[in-house]
């Protein structure tokens, strides 16, 4: 009789090869995938020390962060930006010279890294993945153990060897059940969680997103969730695999198909959390006591329900809270206790590794169906595959309809590398997951929330309530 | 990677609080290739350095010939704090330095300085300012590091000892790196996949298109 253990607990002992003296595994990386970023220090570092990648099948290379989602036509040679060009090249040079398979400009699988992977079917349950990016847990959604990794040395010893040191985080469940209101969506979820426990409130754990709630969220609700693990502090954020799991995985071009099948399923089914496993700590939400809500100041913490308020800091008693409260609202041009719904914006962008998926336009484009957007505002799908279905089921047209931009994909406006930027003072309403000064680019304010939120605010031109447009 | 064993050298010191990885390694160099004979020496401290107009700034202290093959920087609290670019400590390395002294470093640089073969060792600030005295009073005066005795003596010859841990000190005098490391268990890394591989076949692999 072994004693009950965590999802989380299974794959990671699943995963140890040693333990050093100090504490720290040394894991077994199932997949790892890389995006350009800073990923060029790895590879030269690699390349001065006549390194070559140990398991080049076992990894992807993913273009996702540089690509201008616009004017595509001439690949690099029509990138106005020589810098952007330059990494752009590089992930190309690399992915070539290391041997790496390469979901660059013009492969039919083009998208953001945390969108194809699910959506190829890479992405199993019980498997350790790591990326150089830090919204890597989104993967973590379809029951495996997702990492981030830094993009250079880290990266470097993981194309190197196939696997990663790490030191084994403490374990965390957080429970919604219940059933969610109407137009409260997994986005929803996620900022309500963090606006509660704070952006380091889960920070040294790994985090199972559990309850009745979860299980009753489609696989895009579950990467969205996931995906924002990072913003409560955790780098591991999971849920368990179910029925919702397989059938999302049954068929996808790289799950397993026939008796590997029935041998994977058979493994699978064995990983979800015993009913006896302790984790150490434990939180719940009631699911339906939850709102549609948008982030009012510069830290995914800062989020509240859209018929809340702006805070008032001289009514906050915590000293370093009533700091960041005070200096979020100057930089976010703010006064104290305005109604979220009264906050006017310049426009909306649609996107990212959080909400790009099919269901995400789809949510948007029922909001903006037959009515049009008063701001300017861009739409970027996840992935080609994403963009693809999405024109099949005509909502690049509502889209283009309403006045939006139909864009192609990549991780565009959610950070701009890509030099696609909010401009400064410009207000943006986005289903992105971080609000951070700057983030969006220099003095640009943003507001986080779900597409159909983001939708709602496009129709209205201010922050709105998208439960008085169904 | 470079054994550190005993290195007696020339030490600079930048008497400075809180120099970043930032301006250690400006963000304009962050997206340029890094190889040799182009590597990222110039921009260590590049703003420091240089002006406005990329003419060396004459007063600043690693401008002075005598420093020109300084392997040793003595610097101020909070080296390499701010971001966490790895590119940061490739610059102190190409620039030619091979151990850093200070109070305190940002967590993340100091790890990625050990990575890299770079010694950076924490004395208390009282101790600094005393060798900034000493280094200013005798410029170009050497230092030597002795780290398998984990001591430091200093121009007028003051023996210091030094704390590192037992694990960095051993990568350290052994040149190697974590790969280097990880490479040890080059055996259970093999046993270990090709047992999972035989276990679960279904595990993706991609292909090069």
């Amino acid at each position: 009789m072994t004693t009950a253990r965590t999802l989380f607990e299974k794959i990671w002992a699943d995963h140890v090869i040693v333990v050093s003296p100090q504490g720290e595994a040394l894991l077994y990386v199932d997949f790892n995938l890389i995006n350009e970023g800073q990923s060029f220090l790895a590879f030269d570092q690699l390349r001065i020390e006549g390194r070559q990648s140990r398991r080049p099948q076992q990894q992807l290379a993913v273009t996702d962060h540089y690509l201008p989602t616009i004017n595509r036509a001439r690949g690099t040679a029509g990138m106005a930006n020589p810098e952007i060009r330059r990494v752009v090249e590089m992930m190309d040079e690399n992915a070539r010279d290391f041997r790496l398979p390469h979901v660059g400009w013009f492969h039919r699988d083009q998208g953001i890294a945390h969108v194809i992977a699910p959506e190829l079917g890479i992405s199993q349950p019980g498997m350790l993945i790591t990326c150089n990016d830090s919204h890597t847990a989104t993967n973590g959604a379809c029951g495996a153990l997702a990492v981030p990794i830094g993009g250079g040395n880290q990266l470097r010893h993981v194309v190197a060897t196939q696997t990663v040191w790490l030191k084994k985080p403490k374990t965390m469940r957080i429970a919604i059940d219940g059933e969610l209101p109407k137009a409260v969506t997994a986005k929803d979820i996620i900022l309500s969680i963090i606006g509660d426990i704070g952006v380091g409130g889960a920070t040294g754990y790994a985090v199972e997103y559990a309850g009745s709630a979860i299980r009753a969220l489609s696989m895009e609700g579950r990467l969205t969730i996931c995906n924002m693990s990072i913003e409560a502090g955790a780098r591991i954020g999971m849920v368990g695999p179910d029925d919702t799991t397989y059938q999302f995985l049954a068929d996808r071009r790289y799950a397993p198909k026939g008796a590997d099948w029935d041998q994977a399923l058979a493994y699978w089914r064995t990983l979800p959390t015993d009913a006896e496993a302790a984790f150490d700590r434990e939180l719940s939400f009631d699911a339906a006591r939850l709102a549609p809500m948008v982030s009012w100041g510069t830290s995914p913490e800062d989020s509240a329900p859209i018929d809340g308020a702006v805070p008032d800091p001289s009514r906050i008693d915590d000293a370093d809270r009533r700091r960041h409260v005070e200096r979020a609202l100057d930089y976010m041009q703010l006064r104290p206790v305005t109604p979220l719904a009264d906050v006017a914006i310049d426009r909306v962008f649609i996107g990212s590794c959080t909400n790009s998926r099919i269901e995400d336009l789809r949510a948007a484009a029922l909001v903006l169906k037959g009515r049009r957007a008063v701001v300017p505002g861009m739409v970027s799908p996840g992935s080609s595959a994403v963009k693809r279905q999405a024109e099949a089921e005509g909502l690049d047209r509502i889209f283009i309809d309403a006045g939006l931009e139909w864009r192609d994909s990549g991780c565009s406006m959610c950070n701009g590398s890509n030099g696609e930027l909010v401009a400064p003072g410009e207000r943006c309403a986005s289903t992105t997951n971080r609000n951070y000064e700057g983030r969006q680019g220099r003095g640009a304010l943003t507001h986080i929330m779900s597409p159909a939120m983001v939708a709602a605010a496009a129709v209205f031109g201010r922050l709105a309530d998208v439960r008085l447009l169904s | 990677m470079q054994p550190f064993t005993v290195l007696t050298a020339v030490a600079a010191p930048l008497e400075i609080a809180s120099v970043d990885t930032g301006m250690i390694l400006p963000g304009r160099y962050m997206r340029r290739h890094r190889r040799p004979g182009h590597d990222y020496g110039e921009a260590f401290l590049y703003d420091l350095r240089f002006d406005e107009a990329g003419r060396p700034r004459a007063e600043f202290v690693l401008n002075d010939p005598i420093y020109r093959n300084a392997k040793i920087l003595v610097t101020g609290r909070d080296f390499g704090c701010g971001s966490s670019r790895e590119g940061a400590a490739f610059a102190a390395m190409d620039f030619g330095l091979r151990a850093l002294v200070a109070p305190s470093f940002g967590e993340i640089f100091q790890v990625n300085c050990i990575q890299n073969g770079i010694l950076a060792i924490t004395m208390p600030a009282t101790l600094i300012e005393d060798f900034w005295r000493q280094l200013r009073e005798r410029p170009g005066a050497e230092m030597t590091i002795d780290l398998p005795n984990q001591a430091l003596i200093a121009p007028d010859r003051g023996r210091h000892s030094f704390d590192i841990s037992p694990l960095r000190k051993d990568r350290l005098v052994r040149g190697i790196d974590d790969i280097d490391v990880t490479l040890e268990f080059g055996d259970a890394i093999e046993s270990f996949e090709a047992r999972r591989r035989a276990a679960m076949p279904w595990l993706p692999t991609a292909q090069r298109e």
